[in-house]
């Protein structure tokens, strides 16, 4: 009897040992039936689509969509959010991608109008509109993001008015240009009138020709 | 090779495609989890699923994109339709139970049975949920049933995303029989050019000024994040 405990307790620890083993070397155990693979894939090299830019910020963050249906936040997603500059075009567009899936919560241009509002109940959140495309498609969102501390939601909301503010600046001077043209062609107008002016004149003057011609006539 | 042979055409999606039976108690969490892998919402309100709900879950892996089409069963038993039926074809599962509950644990056994008496040799997880709560009554040690059966067990948190990939990626590796396989980043195209009108954004200044007054969920949990 005393000499059957013993041997009772032992597989246990084992198992335990086993197991404490296994997460302590970070792989967990395998405890699952063996199964025949029923699909052979060849590996893949991974694209992310980020190759060709530049990260201008990279933070974790907590993100959310407004549901105007029920009027309320929802969860988006928790992971990574990135400010991505092109290298040849210079745009810059935010990424945020799922922690652990690796999933795109979010992916759009940051625009000359976008605004980055402060959330009325967290001064580590602030919100944004923008035309989502982490579906492949264009859609309007409402977005909000929260991050761990004041600090870095300030780094982010800064980074993004700061990038926009130069969007706005380099279209306003294209608008100027549009201005200087729009008065070149009040100049051509101008010129057309006094063309019309010249042509009046000489109608004009042939009408008086005429006049004289038939006054001589009366008096011959 | 049977199984080989019920898998559903690639080329439906392109990529393949793998029936997932996910079931369990009713409660356990077994909607709420898709549902955050879906739109990473976490829905608190319990509506019990009728029947059987399936939704398609994509993952982006070091060997391509696969697809788990979740069959998310009902759990309580007045809803549970043809129950045997869903589970016809199914190429792995998913058996869920809530940990601050001893008789959703209790009842493993019998979901086990049910799902290998229609599916012969499929790749199974046990998941214990809501290990996020601080009632907890199924203590991880009092968890054996795995072992006896073959099943690998995972305990998650669909509320703090706790090991909530780890049963897909369990379940994608034995599938296609590498056990180095990870999820990968989706590849993120660059975005259209957008033009919005004066009027356009006048309306969405005052739509965010009045999402902006709307509190966050979970406002007051900060420990999810450094």
């Amino acid at each position: 009897m005393a000499d059957k405990e013993p041997v009772v307790d032992r597989p246990e620890d084992e198992e335990e040992a086993s197991a404490a083993a296994a997460a302590a070397g970070g792989e967990e155990e395998d405890t699952g039936a063996q199964v025949a693979p029923i699909v052979r894939l060849e590996e893949v090299a991974v694209t992310t689509g980020e190759e060709d830019e530049d990260v201008l910020l990279d933070m974790k963050a907590k993100l959310y969509r407004f549901d105007k249906e029920g009027n309320q936040w929802k969860e988006r997603g928790t992971g990574t959010v990135k400010l991505l500059k092109h290298k040849e075009n210079g745009k810059v567009r935010l990424v945020m991608r799922q922690a652990k899936t690796l999933k795109i919560c979010a992916n759009h241009l940051v625009a000359s109008t976008t605004k980055m509002q402060e959330h009325a109940g967290s001064d580590k959140s602030c919100v944004w509109h923008a035309a989502d495309f982490a579906d492949g498609e264009l859609k309007e969102e409402m977005f909000a993001i929260r991050f761990g501390s004041v600090e870095n939601c300030k780094k982010f909301k800064d980074l993004v008015e700061e990038i926009s503010e130069s969007l706005a600046k380099t279209e306003g001077k294209e608008t100027e240009e549009d201005s200087s043209a729009a008065g070149l062609l009040e100049k051509l107008s101008v010129t057309e009138k006094k063309s019309e002016e010249v042509a009046t004149k000489e109608e004009s003057t042939e009408a008086v020709k005429e006049t004289d011609t038939k006054s001589a006539a009366t008096s011959e | 090779m049977s199984r080989a042979q019920a898998l559903p055409d690639p080329a439906a999606v392109g990529y393949p495609s793998f029936k997932l039976i996910l079931v369990g108690d009713g409660g356990t969490g077994k909607t709420t989890f898709v549902k955050r892998h879906i739109t990473g919402e976490f829905e608190k309100r319990y509506e019990p699923t009728i029947g059987v709900e399936v939704r398609p879950l994509d993952f982006h892996t070091s060997r391509g994109k696969v697809r788990f089409c979740c069959w998310d069963t009902a759990g309580q038993e007045k809803f549970g339709g043809l129950r045997d039926g869903y589970y016809i074809h199914g190429h792995c599962a998913i058996i869920m139970f809530d940990v601050t509950s001893r008789l959703t644990y209790k009842n493993v056994p019998t979901w086990h049975k049910d799902i290998c008496r229609v599916c012969d040799n499929i790749p199974i997880v046990l998941c214990g949920n809501k290990v996020d709560m601080k009632n907890r009554q199924v203590k991880a040690k009092m968890v054996t049933f795995h072992r006896k059966k073959n099943l690998q067990y995972y305990e998650i948190s669909a509320k703090s995303n706790y090991n909530f990939e780890k049963p897909f990626l369990y379940l994608a590796r034995k599938l296609t029989g590498d056990m180095n396989l990870r999820f990968v980043e989706e590849l993120a195209l660059l975005p259209a050019d957008v033009t919005i009108d004066l009027i356009a954004q006048q309306k969405i200044e005052t739509e965010i000024a009045a999402a902006a007054a709307m509190p966050l969920p979970d406002e007051d949990e900060d420990g999810l994040m450094d």
